[in-house]
């Protein structure tokens, strides 16, 4: 597969620990498209190896706005089916660039290790020297040894090596879209997770088209008044939470985007700093990076003060866990008892229509209406725009919020980028086989 | 004509750095641009961007613009951003000047209108 691709699939077995390579077939994607179509096909190629499938959508890590996205297929410790949880903030496209479009990790490890991911290599590692430490000191240890603070990582803390039922892979130091406990998984499988680096390139076939055309779509992006908005907590207000923005700015710092996201969904909360500080915190840890809504509004829910809010989700990035399952679950009150609730997570969270999608993204539009009406549809609807999003990789909140990212355009670019005919009647195809 | 950065605008998104290195290399790739979205003081959330011209670099920090003579030995009271030593071996900022549909491609395509002409 000559262009949107960099040609590989990485098959990891960590039984043998061996490492191999197969060349992505452009008859695959003229058939399964991209992202979680063709993660899908390669879980069910090695289901018997219990596989962890990490792959990119076809448009990813390109001028397609909001092409943010990759993913993580498995069969979740939670639902006990396969699921796909989406791939956040500048990961996924560090994940095409550093040389491979999918991943596939097989088997179980005799020791602890990590994947090092870079430029079209891949190694196992060993991860003696990370393993039993948290997210954040892991995801610095690493950076640190490879020499290069912009690595990014998708790890497992405490929770996973313990196999909490809810622990969560996490992205570099933050918590992630993950309600299905794909962390247990990982520790499970002895694997502390993965770092991606690369600084490749990814060829197009028709590339001035592909740029003029992502031109003209980012300008109807752009006519959208909702991106005067920024932040979590304008979100939360959209969908009938008003009292969350007034909540949280007194400890909002600033707001960032996904990779070519519009709207800046990330909101930064200063805890231990005075959050309209534009120099350079001197603090070490002055906040954590929230992307979880639900999360948010779940510490809320039970009472925490905001700063208090912002610790727990601190504490549970660093642990692993999905702090929406623990607000949910934990029964605790207090930041303290929260904390020390970790191990102890159990119960169950609703995964909303089949299953395959998480929560963590709203399960209806944002900001906008897309003429839907009553709740079957719009699930229908929802299903559909998840599954979509994370077939081309577009950020899956961002993808909620904005009409004129269509299946067409989405078409459109990706056959002007592949050369390949990619029809409607395909896309429809690879749904239905994603939906079941 | 010059590049006009406004670092509290910014949201860190790189959608700059990938159109300024698309206008160098024909594909997509991250390693030629001129301009890029240093993003190293994660924990710190603390961000801006780097936009290197022939002579100078500019860094465009949420608290205020600086801009650094290249060869001029760097203030040490200020720690360097990983992303600021790849950018000095980059050929520096040529306004796009053979995208004449487009100008300044970091222009055109900031989501949030951070970048602009002055």
């Amino acid at each position: 597969m000559e262009y949107l691709s960099t040609d590989k699939i990485l098959v990891i077995d960590l039984n043998a620990a061996q490492v191999e390579e197969e060349e992505l077939l452009e008859s695959l994607v003229e058939e399964k498209i991209g992202g979680i179509g063709i993660a899908k096909y390669l879980y069910e190629k090695y289901e018997n190896d219990d596989p962890i499938v990490i792959g990119t959508g076809l448009l990813t890590g390109t001028t397609y706005p909001a092409s943010a996205a990759g993913g993580i297929t498995a069969k979740s410790p939670v639902t006990g089916s396969v699921c796909h949880c989406p791939v956040i903030y500048k990961l996924g496209v560090e994940i095409k660039y550093s040389g491979f479009d999918y991943i596939v990790v097989k088997g179980r490890s005799d020791s602890p290790v990590y994947l090092w991911i870079h430029d079209g290599v891949a190694d196992i590692s060993d991860a003696s020297d990370v393993w039993g430490k948290d997210v954040w000191e892991s995801t610095d240890e690493l950076r640190k040894f490879v020499g290069d603070d912009l690595l990014q990582t998708m790890l497992i803390g405490p929770a996973g090596e313990n196999g909490s039922d809810y622990a969560q892979v996490c992205y570099n130091h933050w918590s992630s879209p993950d309600r299905f406990g794909f962390g247990k998984l990982f520790g499970a499988k002895n694997l502390k997770g993965l770092a991606f680096r690369g600084m490749g390139l990814i060829e197009v076939a028709e590339p001035e088209d592909y740029v003029e055309r992502s031109l003209e779509i980012l300008k109807q992006v752009k006519e959208n008044s909702f991106l005067e908005k920024k932040g979590l907590g304008q979100i939360l207000t959209a969908l009938g939470e008003e009292g969350v923005s007034d909540w949280i700015d007194p400890v909002t710092h600033r707001h960032s985007a996904d990779y070519f996201t519009p709207y800046a969904s990330n909101t930064a909360l200063f805890l231990d700093e005075d959050p309209g500080l534009l120099e350079e915190s001197k603090k070490e840890e002055p906040g954590v990076l929230v992307s979880d809504i639900y999360a948010l509004l779940g510490f809320k829910n039970v009472g925490l003060s905001v700063k208090d809010a912002g610790h727990a989700l601190k504490a549970c990035a660093k642990y692993g866990i999905d702090p929406f399952a623990v607000a949910q679950l934990s029964g605790k009150t207090t930041l303290e008892e929260i904390k020390d609730s970790f191990d102890s997570i159990n119960g169950e969270i609703t995964i909303p229509g089949s299953g395959l999608f998480t929560p963590w993204c709203p399960t209806g539009p944002i900001f906008n209406d897309f003429n839907l009406s009553g709740k079957d549809e719009i699930m229908a609807w929802w299903e559909r725009r998840q599954a979509v999003s994370m077939i081309f990789g577009i950020q899956p909140m961002f993808s909620l919020m904005c009409p004129e990212l269509t299946e067409e355009n989405m078409l459109e670019l990706a056959s002007l980028g592949t050369d390949l005919e990619l029809t409607q009647e395909i896309l429809d195809a690879v749904i239905d086989d994603i939906l079941g | 004509m010059g590049i006009k950065i406004n670092a509290l605008k910014c949201t860190n998104c790189m959608a700059c750095e990938m159109v300024c290195s698309y206008h160098r290399d024909d594909g997509f790739a991250f390693l030629s641009a001129c301009i890029v979205a240093y993003r190293a003081r994660e924990k710190k959330d603390y961000f801006g961007v780097l936009l290197k011209e022939e002579d100078v670099l500019i860094v465009a920090r949420p608290e205020g613009l600086e801009i650094n003579k290249i060869g001029e030995e760097a203030d040490p009271d200020k720690e360097a951003d990983a992303s600021a030593k790849p950018m000095l071996l980059r050929e520096g900022c040529d306004f796009c000047e053979d995208m004449d549909d487009y100008g300044p491609m970091c222009v055109a395509f900031c989501p949030v209108d951070a970048i602009t002409l002055d």
